[in-house]
């Protein structure tokens, strides 16, 4: 590179044409015009501000959905619901006196409202030699949970359906 | 969100590339009107693309990109630009401003050129790109561009010399 220095050195001293003093002007006009077109092409009409908006309602909706969740498949695994109850009964179910005190919800009760019975007659299942007599049952279970340590308590209560299948020669 | 009616940034940072960036779009055209609209249409694409004007490799690359879109656009102008690389110093707008007769035929050397080798030396020289820049322009090897560099010299120092 050092045989060209003395050249390099004569090529920086030419010095470029500056550049016409429209050519900024013509920049800062198109600039201008571009947001110009970005700022009228909502001809003054706002873009819908996409903001975050809480919906409690939903919120709570889904909490005590979860909740019952919770509680109801908990129920499941601790205690099985009694399926030889008799129909038109309200049953108190016993309550689970707990051997401890712990900050712990357990079982305390489960209620069984039936309200509608409706016999649906003689039914012919796959299989079956006899007939057996449909009648469903609908009912409202409330159940009950209780924390011994703070007294607080919780009930769930929900609408269910029970089809009891009766053999006709037993009748 | 653009920063072209934000920032007035971009009249502080143009005033000094401008010179070079016209030269540099004049190599590809043979007129200063085509060269300042390349510029312009270059200047304001980088800018609206928010490209940070430190990025001089990107800049120069969007010149030449302008540059050569216009002149595939424009087959005429091809055509007449073409036409002109063959009669360079009857039509060809001077690029420098000259303060004496040594330097109108240094200019002149330079228009002979091959334009791979004076758009090389149009960066190094009067717009100081590194051969990292100049390779990130034009999409070439370091190596490339330092040769090319290196024959633009080369050249010009055999035509110089052989004119003076």
């Amino acid at each position: 590179m050092n045989d060209f220095s003395e050249l390099e050195a004569d090529l920086k001293k030419l010095r470029p044409r500056e550049a016409s003093a429209q050519l900024a002007t013509r920049i800062e006009q198109e600039l201008a015009e571009v947001s110009g077109r970005t700022a009228t092409a909502t001809a003054g009409v706002l873009p819908k501000q996409k903001a975050f908006k809480f919906n409690w309602s939903a919120l709570g909706l889904g909490l005590a959905s979860a909740a019952a969740f919770l509680l109801l498949a908990r129920v499941n695994v601790d205690q099985l619901p009694d399926k030889g109850r008799s129909l038109g009964a309200m049953t108190p179910a016993p309550s689970v006196a707990p051997s401890e005190e712990k900050d712990t919800f357990v079982p305390s009760g489960l209620t069984q409202v039936v309200y509608d019975t409706r016999d649906e007659g003689l039914h012919f299942a796959e299989g079956a030699s006899e007939p057996v007599r449909r009648v469903v049952s609908r009912k409202r279970e409330t159940l009950q949970w209780n924390n011994a340590q703070t007294g607080a308590s919780l009930r769930v209560s929900y609408p269910s359906e029970e089809v009891t299948l009766i053999p006709a020669a037993g009748q | 969100m653009e920063n072209v009616v934000t920032h007035e940034d971009w009249k502080v940072g143009f005033s000094e590339l401008a010179p070079g960036l016209v030269l540099f779009a004049r190599q590809f055209v043979r007129s200063i009107a085509d060269a300042e609209d390349i510029v312009q249409d270059a200047f304001v694409r980088f800018w609206r693309k928010e490209h940070s004007i430190e990025n001089r490799a990107l800049l120069f690359a969007t010149v030449r990109s302008v540059a050569l879109d216009l002149l595939r656009r424009d087959a005429r102008r091809a055509r007449r630009e073409a036409n002109a690389a063959l009669d360079l110093e009857q039509t060809t707008q001077p690029q420098f401003d000259f303060d004496d007769g040594s330097q109108r035929e240094l200019a002149a050397a330079i228009d002979r050129l091959p334009v791979d080798q004076r758009e090389v030396l149009v960066m190094k020289i009067w717009n100081e790109l590194t051969f990292a820049e100049i390779a990130g322009a034009l999409e070439i090897s370091q190596n490339t561009a330092a040769s090319r560099y290196r024959y633009a010299l080369a050249a010009l120092k055999k035509n110089f010399v052989a004119h003076e």
